[in-house]
């Protein structure tokens, strides 16, 4: 059989203790660098490309690789401890996480995040070793008008992550859409609303954004009611998860997996949505809908795993096309030209050790993040009891470098004061950052697709219905908006949120 | 007459914002359907947003007060400068020195800030983060700059 | 790791042993700025004769990414560094292109900068979905006549490689098309690949495995010779459109009053690297080669900078688009 074959010459590449070694050292790295606040996967990435000069090409991919998942693994654990998520797929969990380690539960919110993202990148990878090439011809399907409807269903879906008013979620969404769109446009190279900074020329930067609205208001937050508490956490229970909590992920994470699978194979946001999506399918689905947002382990366990198995097919479009689907595989691109590969539809066929060491090796860096990560959860958790006095100043240090390693770039430290104001003020008045910051990331691209679909139909609004894929989706977010906005529905909605609302 | 003033004050940021986003897109050429310009969409969503807060303040009339909680004055002073004195420092005075004064003005941000206390955070956290970030990660960033190098005997 | 620590120890030991002469230049790892994000084609053009020049001056050469506002945000950067040899730019057409683009720029563009030379000058193909009906250039030109704005464009984004070598197309052949744009080739090339987008202009370092995998055709390479990665691709003027020339050029430069002896021996470095095989096969790989020696040199990359701000800026006014 042939993907047998393939298979066989993957594993020998990836199993050679030279790769196994730098395998490790990526996900070790990865995850270290990943836990400091501020510092996401693009960034980590960026600045251990260098390193990987000197090594064989399927050596340094394999090792970028696994500083990517591991990178991303360690933005989790940050989003969970501290509130701080380093990139908008963690923003999610941070919703749920951070309230289970609010309450003592740090440790079996490190452990659901590890075996989901575990479960998911092993079903992934196989999805990625045997599929590779029929679903990238799917994902060319989706057009302009595609991805529109796409956004917009995520958008009108987003509105789950509040557990608070409908009404203030959807006002976030578009708050954070407006955001999205400050910075030159990229269909006329008009500049909106920059005020005539040129640091913000190009557009807002996201770390600095999320940091602010996430991090730097809930250190405000916490200062509220210093003289009380010392700590974040006094009391720690269990580092592992009960036999109640295993069963409770159980679903979420079958569901999220599938979820971030498939939507990770769309370049250019796919994966951004997939953990939304998830968290939103989650809530919509579960019996006990007013537990999420005051932390539910279902509201862990689903989005960490569609992370993660689109963080994995995110590799589809890069490995079958050489065209790169987000910021990460860009630069994974720009080390494989560096080390003398042309990335493009031919790499399967030409290198094969390479195209297949790199699939085999992503199952074996999720398994060495997982027994990396068990035992370092008690170290993590131990971080909570340290005087909340001595963190909240390395947090605001480890923040403002890691924003300014992003670009160099001044002005987004400016930036992160701006919507750590911001976003304190909203908090006060009783609404919830994540759908400003899932507005934030999808602005421009729900523009963008807009304006190239009518650009492309020569102005004609029906394309979005007589295009099936695009049809189908508006369809569903149809169904999502009668859901949410159905009279008895609505009806207990409130009732459960009535001391939120 | 009852009012809840922190929804009140919610919707009425919200309509505000909206309208400053709105009188943002005056200068930019709103196009047609099959052309938009870059002032179509954003004036929709301002539009959208506008509608959302007053509805929002609106529904604020006739209810009772939603508890607001206290706004910590010091904190918030101290932990919005410490970014922005980190922006304004970096690149002159260089890592190390901008790293230090950050940790000690959030320090500052809390009530229980002694010298002491203040001083062993600024000494462990320049030594943490020039290891980590500067050493480790190699980040190209002068660890001393500029403004000072020339008053560091040796240089 | 071990280099970081390395680069780390050097910038101690400079500090420590003070700062030093021309003649000993460079005592410390110089920074070289790319005013784009990392692992595009500009970055990896730097990386490549950075690690070569390195191992030359004796000297990490670190490469820092400042992109944003199409280069010039880096390249202003540059300019208002200390002239000490320890910052540089490595910037590609936009340094032309930007100074009719941008109505306002951080930096005088002619004479904020010393010049240090050429790096290379990276081909460009006119390329269509796979599936686009016209045959060859002369058709394609025909059909575009045509059906005039039915024909769609795709480029990546107001002042890329690909917008300016659109603009030209149509200056050419005097007919405008539908323009589509992207935010970065990337996307732009998945919706070309995708049969989304009609037809696209772009450096050979996006299209060449493409057009080797069948994902999409090429009509014309925009050079005077064919180029060697794509040899049955025929040049814009024997397809039947002369003058249709445009490459994505790479230069060096330090701030305004870097000292002449430092900038002799960067150019030296520079024409050294160039010569270095490893350079030279990924140069090949990319599609393109490096330039000769007397093109390595200031002279010529401030006689090619001037002349391309002469003959874009009519281009650009023409079609009556600004980044600002």
């Amino acid at each position: 059989m042939e993907l047998l074959d393939n298979l066989y010459i993957g594993f020998q590449a990836s199993l050679a203790p030279v790769n196994l070694f730098y395998c490790f050292l990526g996900v070790l790295l990865g995850t270290l660098i990943g836990v400091l606040p501020g510092i996401g996967p693009t960034a980590t990435i960026a600045m251990l490309l260098p390193i990987t000069f000197g090594l064989k090409p399927e050596t340094s991919l394999i090792m970028l690789a696994g500083i990517y998942y591991g990178a991303q693994y360690g933005g989790s654990t940050t989003a969970i401890l501290i509130n701080l998520p380093g990139e908008s797929s963690s923003a999610v969990t941070a919703i749920d996480g951070y309230q289970m380690a609010k309450q003592g539960r740090a440790g079996p919110a490190l452990a659901t995040a590890a075996l989901g993202s575990f479960f998911a990148g092993s079903v992934a990878t196989v999805l990625v070793a045997v599929f590779a090439g029929p679903l990238t011809e799917i994902a060319l399907q989706f057009g302009p008008a595609e991805y529109f409807s796409l956004i917009f269903l995520g958008l009108i879906s987003s509105v789950a992550l509040a557990h608070g008013s409908v009404i203030k979620a959807l006002a976030m969404i578009v708050l954070g859409l407006l955001f999205g769109l400050v910075g030159t446009d990229v269909t006329s190279g008009a500049q909106r609303f920059t005020l005539g900074i040129p640091e913000i020329s190009d557009k807002l930067e996201f770390v600095a954004v999320a940091i602010g609205v996430f991090g730097l208001a809930e250190i405000l937050r916490n200062l509220e009611n210093e003289h009380d508490r010392d700590v974040m956490v006094t009391k720690i229970t269990g580092l592992l998860p009960s036999k109640e909590d295993f069963k409770a992920m159980v679903g979420p994470v079958l569901r999220g997996t599938a979820l971030g699978s498939a939507l990770g194979i769309l370049p250019g946001g796919g994966a951004i949505l997939s953990s939304f999506a998830a968290y939103t399918v989650e809530k919509k689905i579960s019996k006990h809908p007013e537990r999420f947002g005051k932390g539910a382990i279902e509201g862990v366990a689903g989005p960490e795993s569609a992370n993660n198995a689109g963080a994995q097919t995110s590799f589809i479009p890069m490995l079958t096309l050489g065209i790169p689907a987000n910021a990460v595989m860009a630069l994974m691109v720009g080390a494989m030209i560096i080390q003398g590969i042309q990335p493009g539809p031919n790499v399967a066929v030409e290198q094969p050790s390479l195209f297949w060491g790199v699939i085999t090796s992503m199952w074996i860096g999720n398994l060495m993040l997982v027994l990396l990560n068990l035992p370092l959860i008690g170290l993590w958790v131990r971080l909570l009891t340290i005087p909340y006095t001595i963190l909240f100043p390395a947090i605001l240090v480890f923040c403002s470098i890691g924003v300014f390693s992003v670009n160099s770039n001044v002005f987004d430290l400016y930036t992160v004061a701006f919507f750590g104001f911001i976003g304190y003020v909203l908090v006060k008045l009783g609404c919830e950052p994540a759908p400003l910051l899932l507005g934030f990331v999808l602005g421009p691209m729900i523009e963008e697709n807009l304006r190239r679909a009518m650009t492309i139909s020569r102005g004609d609004w029906t394309v979005f219905f007589t295009r099936p894929l695009s049809a189908t989706l508006l369809v569903i977010s149809v169904l999502v908006l009668l859901v949410v906005f159905l009279p008895s529905v609505r009806k207990k909605r409130e009732e459960v949120f009535v001391e939120e609302d | 007459m009852q009012m809840d003033t922190r929804e009140v004050a919610c919707g009425a940021i919200f309509v505000v914002t909206a309208a400053l986003f709105a009188y943002g897109t005056v200068d930019l050429p709103m196009g047609s359907s099959i052309r938009m310009g870059p002032g179509y969409f954003p004036l929709m969503l301002a539009a959208i947003l506008g509608v959302l807060g007053f509805v929002i303040l609106l529904k604020g009339f006739g209810r009772e007060q939603s508890p607001i909680g206290g706004i910590p004055w010091r904190g918030l002073l101290f932990i919005l400068a410490g970014p922005i004195i980190f922006g304004l420092t970096v690149r002159g005075l260089g890592l190390a020195p901008a790293i230090a004064l950050v940790a000690a003005i959030a320090t500052l941000a809390s009530s229980k800030a002694t010298p002491v206390l203040i001083a062993a955070i600024v000494v462990g956290l320049v030594a943490f983060c020039v290891i980590v970030f500067s050493y480790g990660l190699g980040l190209p960033y002068a660890l001393i700059g500029p403004w000072v190098a020339p008053l560091v005997p040796g240089v | 790791m071990l280099k970081s620590f390395a680069a780390a120890a050097a910038v101690l030991a400079a500090i420590g042993f003070g700062s030093a002469s021309a003649a000993d230049y460079p005592t410390r790892p110089v920074t070289m700025i790319v005013p784009f994000a990392a692992g595009g084609p500009t970055d990896t053009v730097t990386r490549l004769v950075a690690e070569s020049m390195s191992k030359d001056l004796g000297q990490q050469i670190v490469v820092e990414n400042i992109g944003g506002a199409g280069g010039t945000l880096g390249a202003g950067r540059v300019a208002k560094s200390e002239p000490d040899g320890y910052t540089l730019l490595l910037h590609h057409i936009s340094m032309a292109t930007s100074a009719t683009l941008y109505r306002k720029l951080p930096y005088d563009t002619l004479g904020g900068f010393e010049y240090v030379g050429l790096v290379t000058e990276v081909p460009m193909t006119l390329v269509a979905r796979s599936d686009f009906e016209p045959k060859d250039l002369k058709a394609f030109i025909d059909y575009v006549k045509a059906n005039k704005d039915k024909v769609t464009y795709a480029n990546a984004g107001v002042g890329a490689a690909s917008h300016l070598c659109g603009l030209l197309f149509m200056s050419k052949i005097e007919t405008q098309m539908t323009t589509v744009p992207y935010k970065g080739t990337g996307p732009a090339m998945t919706d070309l690949v995708g049969k989304q987008v009609d037809t696209m202009c772009d450096q050979t370092t996006n299209t060449t495995n493409q057009i080797k995998g069948g994902k999409i055709k090429a009509y014309a390479t925009t050079t005077t010779t064919r180029v060697s990665s794509l040899p049955d691709v025929p040049t814009a003027a024997e397809a039947g459109l002369p003058g249709f020339e445009v490459s994505i050029w790479h230069g060096i430069y330090a701030p305004k009053g870097t000292s002449p002896e430092i900038v002799k021996k960067l150019s030296a470095s520079l024409q050294k690297a160039l010569k270095d095989p490893l350079v030279v096969k990924r140069f090949a790989d990319l599609g393109t080669t490096p330039v000769s020696d007397a093109d390595a040199t200031p002279e010529a990359l401030k006689a090619k900078l001037t002349s391309e701000i002469d003959r874009w800026a009519p281009v650009i006014k023409a079609a009556g688009v600004y980044a600002d």
